[in-house]
């Protein structure tokens, strides 16, 4: 296999996945290259079946949290955009990974639900012709946030595509995205990337020590923005150690509220400690952009200025609110790899474990306690998060699991 | 950068590059205007990666420079000064303005970020601003409003040589316009397919110029590809555009016109228009207005047997044999609106079939077929 460099380079363990999309961009340019030569008189174009069949004007990148969709898909953009396919050094590169290269349209929603209108505005788009000479490229980083409206929308557009139009949707499964969204998509399944793959590239990054890029990798379980977090973040490494001292503070029932409690908070504390200097930049920009200069000077204000301070409060309060669960839902994922390497060393099992520094609690637990109890915890945890997901009060959720995970032989 | 200039000439140019900034701009610099100051001339640029907009104006450069500023902002700030000479002058991450005795302090974005406007494609021509505006507001009434069919929200824009041929339909009506201009080569041959709402919010902005030079790629040169461009000099300033095109099959529209015609009809225009304002009154949502022609006579009719009814005839010149149609009052309207001409010609095939709408300059005259406005009849219950 040649050496995965340029815009490739950083996504982690998908080897396959690059492999495909390689040849999809060089189709492209391919594509380009004999349209350029048919226009300009130079004969009939040579036929190109291999190349074509390389590229298609809609993808659908599907692969399990933090295993790099929205990067494999900008890195896919910035490669059609690119005169080398991807050099990852050029202006179309670097504008199509940081998302403003006029031709690379990138949509991600910190709502809960991608509406219609916003899908609306991008088949408006995606029927245009690209602004440079290659290809306009459309990113749906949720694709499994579509309402049903705003997927018959879209779907119009995937099957009339314009010529120089690629679609990239992108979900955490093929499951969830509409099937007939799905079907008109080549599919790509990215894997959850291995460990020693994360680690190295949290070395090379970030020049952290091998000891935490092992570390965060394997606490990570292959999700490649959590790892970095835990790689460079103190407190990132703190609020995971408190949500795993949670199974030993289950010792009566209000152990389990007390823990219950502080489980919800620690995610609410994520949440502020992500959104507030996100929230504060964005204001600033906003009021940058539309010239206020200052703060509380008698500077010009344009008229609009209100009306746009209080949308951009709005999507920030819900923002908050889906990071509020996605650090909750983590802190489950984190509990659950917990119990599940009781589980391993329980049924003697020679898998790593994700909590290897904990390995005395776990095996003290998996001598003590049976497997089917070990797989009842698991389950309780799991039966809370489809609870949140389905919009039970997360702190009445979370109390009930924390009872469920008592163990009796404690009581 | 420091300069001064003529405060109407600043606030007209901000006003029109203003324009086409974004309302909700999708990176914090497209909200700006780029300010060019150059040798005795100043450029002011927006773009918001579908249309840009550039105006050169003349200017007392004293330091030549450049910044970008919020443009709406700008256009405030610019309407709003007295009729003095403005000063303006960049310094350190901020833009004042300077006015007699008014002075705003404007924050600067970084115009390192401020991407590059495209070039304009090179392929062009000449028509005159009036002409233009005219022909594309004739079109323009009958392209569709839905964003989920792009490409029917278009104007097709067909040059052969010297001939110029505009056409949109929404699929109820379809309108062609005609003219000539003056080719750069006259062997040109180019299509294109325009935003409706920017060609004509773009036409007007040109109409009281003298001449508009439309710009477009011959396909394979590489340059403005997806793109058309327009320049004109306008207000004593030097105007140019560039809009992305919408890539899609038009439809075959030639051939909807109906080779023969078995009922040929002339009615004075504005008669016809008031007598379809008033029977429309009673047309209830979505129903047809009915039109009977026959015995030298034009009626209209529209209403229900039991709700309100109203009819109204009025004088026609029919040739051929009697026949009864209906049509959309609203799209009959408009296509007698775009006409501009005092007396309408409606030839008709059968009354399921589509009708033709000429204009004529008086009841005697030869129908003009630079402007064709093909409308589709809607069925009438009994
Ligand atoms: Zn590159």
């Amino acid at each position: 296999m040649s050496e995965v460099s340029g815009v490739w380079a950083d996504l982690v363990g998908q080897e396959p996945t690059v492999a495909v999309l390689r040849t999809a961009a060089r189709a492209a340019a391919a594509r380009l290259a004999a349209e350029a030569a048919k226009s300009a008189g130079e004969g009939a174009a040579p036929s190109q079946p291999a190349g074509r069949s390389g590229m298609t004007h809609a993808w659908l990148i599907t692969g399990p949290p933090g295993s790099g969709r929205s990067n494999t898909a900008r890195a896919f953009a910035a490669a059609l955009q690119c005169e080398r396919q991807g050099c990852g050094e050029c202006t179309a590169c670097r504008t199509s990974l940081a998302g403003t290269n006029p031709d690379v349209t990138l949509v991600r929603t910190e709502q809960l639900s991608l509406r219609v209108d916003e899908i609306r505005e991008l088949v408006r788009k995606s029927a245009m012709s690209p602004v440079g000479r290659r290809w306009q490229v459309l990113v749906v980083e949720d694709a499994d946030r579509l309402t049903e409206q705003a997927a018959d929308a879209l779907l119009k557009s995937l099957e009339e595509p314009a010529d120089r139009t690629v679609w990239v949707l992108c979900a955490p499964t093929v499951e969830d995205a509409v099937p007939t969204i799905r079907s008109r998509c080549r599919l790509l399944v990215l894997r959850t990337p291995p460990t020693t793959a994360v680690a190295q590239v949290l070395q090379r990054r970030y020049a952290v020590s091998p000891d935490l890029a092992v570390f965060a990798a394997r606490a990570s379980q292959g999700h490649i923005g959590r790892a970095r977090a835990l790689a460079t973040q103190e407190e990132v490494r703190a609020r995971r150690e408190q949500v795993l001292s949670v199974p030993s503070k289950l010792r009566d029932l209000a152990g389990c509220l007390t823990a219950a409690a502080s489980l919800v908070e620690l995610a609410a504390e994520e949440a502020r400690a992500a959104t507030a200097e996100l929230d504060a930049t964005e204001k600033a920009e906003l009021e940058r952009a539309l010239g206020v200069t200052g703060s509380g000077g008698r500077g010009p204000r344009p008229r609009q200025l209100q009306a746009a301070q209080k949308e951009l409060e709005d999507q920030q309060k819900v923002r908050a609110k889906r990071l509020q669960r996605d650090a909750l839902d983590r802190a489950l994922l984190d509990l659950v790899a917990f119990y599940r390497d009781v589980l391993v060393v329980a049924l003697g099992a020679s898998a790593e474990l994700v909590n290897e520094e904990l390995r005395d609690d776990i095996e003290r637990r998996a001598h003590a306690n049976r497997p089917e109890l070990i797989l009842r915890q698991i389950d309780a945890i799991l039966a809370c998060r489809d609870a949140i997901a389905a919009n039970v009060a997360p702190l009445l959720a979370v109390e009930s699991m924390t009872i469920a995970l008592l163990e009796p032989t404690r009581r | 950068m420091k300069f001064r200039v003529d405060r109407d000439v600043l606030a007209d140019a901000v006003a029109w590059v203003a324009r086409s900034l974004p309302s909700r701009p999708s990176l914090p610099v497209l909200a700006g205007m780029l300010i060019d100051a150059r040798d005795g001339e100043l450029l002011l640029s927006g773009f918001d990666y579908e249309t840009s907009a550039r105006v050169q104006v003349p200017a007392e450069v004293t330091s030549e420079g450049s910044a970008l500023v919020s443009g709406r902002l700008l256009a405030d700030i610019s309407r709003s000064l007295p009729a003095q000479p403005v000063d303006l002058t960049a310094d350190g991450g901020k833009v004042v303005v300077t006015c007699r005795s008014a002075r705003f302090t404007v924050q600067t974005l970084p115009v390192e970020d401020y991407p590059e406007l495209p070039e304009m494609p090179t392929a062009s021509g000449i028509v005159k601003g009036d002409v233009f505006a005219n022909a594309v507001s004739q079109v323009a009434v009958a392209a569709g409003r839905d964003d989920m069919l792009p490409v029917l929200t278009g104007v097709r824009i067909e040059i052969e040589g010297s001939a110029v041929t505009l056409a949109a339909t929404d699929r109820y009506r379809l309108a062609v316009r005609e003219f000539s201009w003056t080719p750069e080569k006259p062997d040109l041959s180019a299509t294109a397919l325009v935003p409706a709402r920017v060609l004509a919010d773009t036409a007007k902005a040109f109409a009281s110029g003298s001449d508009v030079t439309i710009a477009l790629a011959v396909p394979g040169s590489g340059t403005g590809e997806g793109l058309v461009g327009f320049a004109g000099i306008s207000g004593g300033t030097m105007r140019r555009t560039t809009t992305r095109l919408l890539d899609g099959e038009f439809p075959k529209y030639r051939t909807l016109f109906p080779p023969e015609q078995q009922t040929v009809a002339r009615v004075e225009t504005a008669p016809l228009v008031e007598s379809l304002k008033r029977v429309a009154l009673v047309a209830e949502r979505n129903t047809p207005i009915r039109l009977t022609l026959g015995d030298g006579q034009a009626t209209l009719e529209a209403g229900s047997s039991d709700e309100a009814q109203a009819s109204e005839s009025i004088e026609a010149a029919i040739e051929g044999e009697s026949l009864t149609i209906g049509f959309n009052p609203q799209y009959l309207l408009d296509g007698l609106g775009a006409l501009e001409a005092p007396v309408a010609q409606f030839s008709f095939t059968q009354p399921t079939r589509p009708a033709v709408l000429t204009g004529l300059a008086a009841a005697d005259a030869e129908p003009n077929t630079d402007y064709r406005y093909l409308l589709m009849p809607v069925r009438l219950q009994n």
